[in-house]
């Protein structure tokens, strides 16, 4: 008991504390959670927080040179962290394009997309996207998030339901607030639990499903969530951010992989992780981008996206189309890595895609796990409450095509001799 | 300044999801509570087992919703805040004291509550008027001594209180979805749409062999 009570005395104040206690409070002044904030982040922030924004020095390919945020050295680490599925975004021919296009139009888009905004090449890169995606339209967002919560918050209203899986990704939610209907949260890839909540509940409803999520890297149950959503007369959207340009037979998505492109009603999806670049976009039907252009509020109030990333995402997309034999190598590197893993006795949950939690389970040790992980030459980024629930701590991989098989079997070794050494793997 | 402290040997919670709009039936102006997404808050439930208090030892159930704590500068930031909107106790003396000092909502009845241990689960049931009224489960996780500041706000009539609460205890937190509840329907959860409490605790928290302090309560200027 007095060793006990010893303890607890050196715990500070802050010890058990997250950003979750620091989002509300009541008072009379909105600064009022700063001093607390600042005392909690001052005293977080060495003891692992530092390992989150460690800035790169250079392109976010296999091996990247990152500043470590504790010491201020710059190390080169092998890197798993960064979305570049596919290693695109610094190929010669994505950079090549985005000099040109610089050379041609300059920086930035200089209007919203209504109004002087919109270039020759945004219509370019939209009508490629929709015939890649088999569609008859596209809508280009700033971004993968500003495409959710400007989509949604066009076509649903107050007074409509939005059922959305229980780890939707944050821009989902904001479209659902934004959209000022009643939000349900189902249990995670649950079809069981959606019919439930879909249930008795009338007028216009959505169910907002994504491909691959981004915490677990399982893939959503899609004929099974299409099909209660169909019962019950609620239309389909598909956020498939971190699937599209790798899943089916011509990387248009996990809805292709199932075969359920047709009956999935609003397919989204982002630039800025397989084709490494940034910006969002949706496709459907011409009328249905016709409405999108006139309420999406998130695409319209913003400036258009900069002309040489545009180029430079053309020339990314034409590589996805020209050469599949990425996506086969992706997922040779996939199968790779859970082959290890698994020989290793490494937990990577649910994943089934190139997006791998390894499985900590200690919130205390994470941080520890990941500084450890980062001083032998990994860059990854651990992950805690509460992005994750208590006691989920994981350590976020992903795997590219462009690393080769030396990259990926450093990387199993490093990682399993720390978890082995932290006590966390057999 | 004197503080009014409560032993108790276990005081299990869980947290359950419920639409915003049955917290907001169930707060009073003033008060806001907390999202977990949007357009769902929490529900909780805390059952304590006292070993020693001013009025002896009883077992008490407090039914809350999660709000948005005050913030004041200068003064420690507190880990949480609940509104009880109904508390019960096993002793009339408990329930008498805890009206006239904390100004708590009650139960006006003495409630049965019994504790259930099973392996490294504790369950709670809770009956009124010889009925089921409750019965929860929370399951253990590893156990730290803990001491942490809570805010307790109650209304009663026209005025509005707060109490700051210190619990200490070894504590077992965690989100593993293994505890549940079953609520009955019961003249004494009709602030509640019962079928829209999600029954698995998305956090349990178990404390034992700790005390809960309570700081002089505070009147609050209301709205
Ligand atoms: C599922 C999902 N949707 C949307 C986004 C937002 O995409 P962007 O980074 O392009 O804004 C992300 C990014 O992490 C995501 O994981």
């Amino acid at each position: 008991m007095e060793a006990a009570h010893k303890k607890e005395e050196r715990k500070s104040v802050f010890s058990d504390y997250d950003y979750s206690n620091f989002y509300y409070g009541a008072g009379d002044d909105p600064v009022n959670l700063l001093g607390p904030f600042r005392e909690w982040y001052q005293e977080a922030k060495p003891n692992g927080y530092y390992l989150y924004s460690e800035p790169l020095s250079s392109a976010p390919a296999t091996h990247v040179q990152v500043r470590n945020g504790k010491t201020g050295a710059v190390h080169d680490l092998l890197n798993l962290a960064s979305y570049n599925y596919l290693g695109i975004s610094y190929r010669e021919e994505v950079k090549q394009a985005a000099i040109e296009a610089v050379n041609k139009y300059g920086l930035g888009a200089s209007g919203s997309p209504i109004l002087s905004g919109t270039f020759d090449i945004h219509e370019e890169l939209a009508r490629e996207v929709a015939s890649f995606k088999a569609k008859d339209a596209a809508i280009l967002f700033p971004t993968g998030y500003s495409a959710n919560v400007g989509f949604i918050s066009s076509i649903m209203r107050s007074g409509d339901t939005i059922f959305c899986d229980q780890y939707s990704h944050a821009s989902i939610v904001d479209g659902a607030i934004l959209a000022k209907s009643k939000t349900v949260f189902f249990r995670h890839n649950n079809p069981l639990d959606l019919e439930r909540k879909l249930g008795g509940v009338r007028g216009k409803k959505l169910v907002v499903v994504e491909g691959v999520y981004s915490m677990d890297g399982d893939v959503c149950v899609l004929p099974e969530i299409v099909d209660v959503a169909k019962r019950h007369g609620a239309r389909v959207l598909i956020d498939e951010a971190h699937s599209t340009f790798l899943f089916g037979a011509n990387g248009r998505g996990v809805a292709e992989h199932f075969g359920l492109d047709q009956e999935v009603d609003f397919h989204l999806g982002t630039f800025s992780k397989s084709l490494g670049g940034q910006g969002g976009f949706v496709c459907g039907g011409r009328d249905l981008i016709d409405y999108v252009n006139a309420f999406g509020r998130s695409r319209f109030f913003s400036c258009n996206l900069a002309p040489p990333l545009v180029a430079g995402l053309r020339a990314g997309l034409a590589i996805v189309e020209g050469e599949p034999e990425l996506r086969a190598k992706l997922w040779s590197n996939v199968a790779y890595m859970r082959r290890r893993f698994a020989e290793e006795g490494i937990d990577i949950g649910k994943s089934t895609s190139q997006v791998m939690p390894v499985l900590v389970n200690n919130d205390a040790k994470v941080f520890a796990v990941a500084e450890k992980i980062q001083d032998r030459g990994l860059y990854l980024q651990p992950v805690t409450y509460p992005a994750v629930p208590k006691h989920k701590s994981r350590l976020r991989i992903s795997v590219s095509a462009a690393h080769t098989e030396e990259d990926l079997e450093q990387a199993v070794r490093v990682i399993a001799s720390v978890l082995r050494e932290e006590g966390i793997c057999r | 300044m004197s503080l009014t402290r409560y032993g108790y040997r276990n005081a299990i919670s869980g947290f359950f999801e419920f639409p915003t709009d049955n917290a907001r039936r169930i707060l009073p102006a003033g008060l806001e509570p907390v999202e977990l997404h949007h357009g769902t808050s929490i529900f909780s439930m805390t059952v304590f087992d006292f070993t020693e208090s001013e009025v002896g030892a009883y077992g008490e159930a407090v039914m809350s919703v999660i709000v948005v704590p005050l913030v004041k500068p200068g003064e420690r930031l507190p880990k949480s805040a609940f509104y009880p909107y109904l508390v019960a106790t096993t002793t009339r003396a408990a329930r008498e004291h805890a009206i006239e000092r904390w100004h708590l909502p009650h139960w006006m009845e003495d409630v049965e509550i019994a504790f259930e241990p099973q392996g490294n689960r504790l369950t709670a049931k809770v009956a009124a008027d010889g009925a089921p009224v409750a019965e929860m489960a929370v399951g253990d996780y590893s156990w730290n001594p803990v001491s942490h500041l809570y805010q307790s706000f109650m209304r009663d009539g026209d005025k509005s209180y707060l109490a700051s609460i210190t619990m200490e205890g070894e504590q077992s937190e965690h989100e593993e979805e293994t505890g549940r509840v079953r609520l009955h329907e019961h003249a004494f959860n009709k602030d509640l749409a019962v079928s829209e409490v999600y029954d698995v605790p998305f956090r349990e928290i178990w404390m034992r062999n700790g005390a809960q302090t309570f700081q002089p309560l505070v009147q609050l200027e209301t709205a």
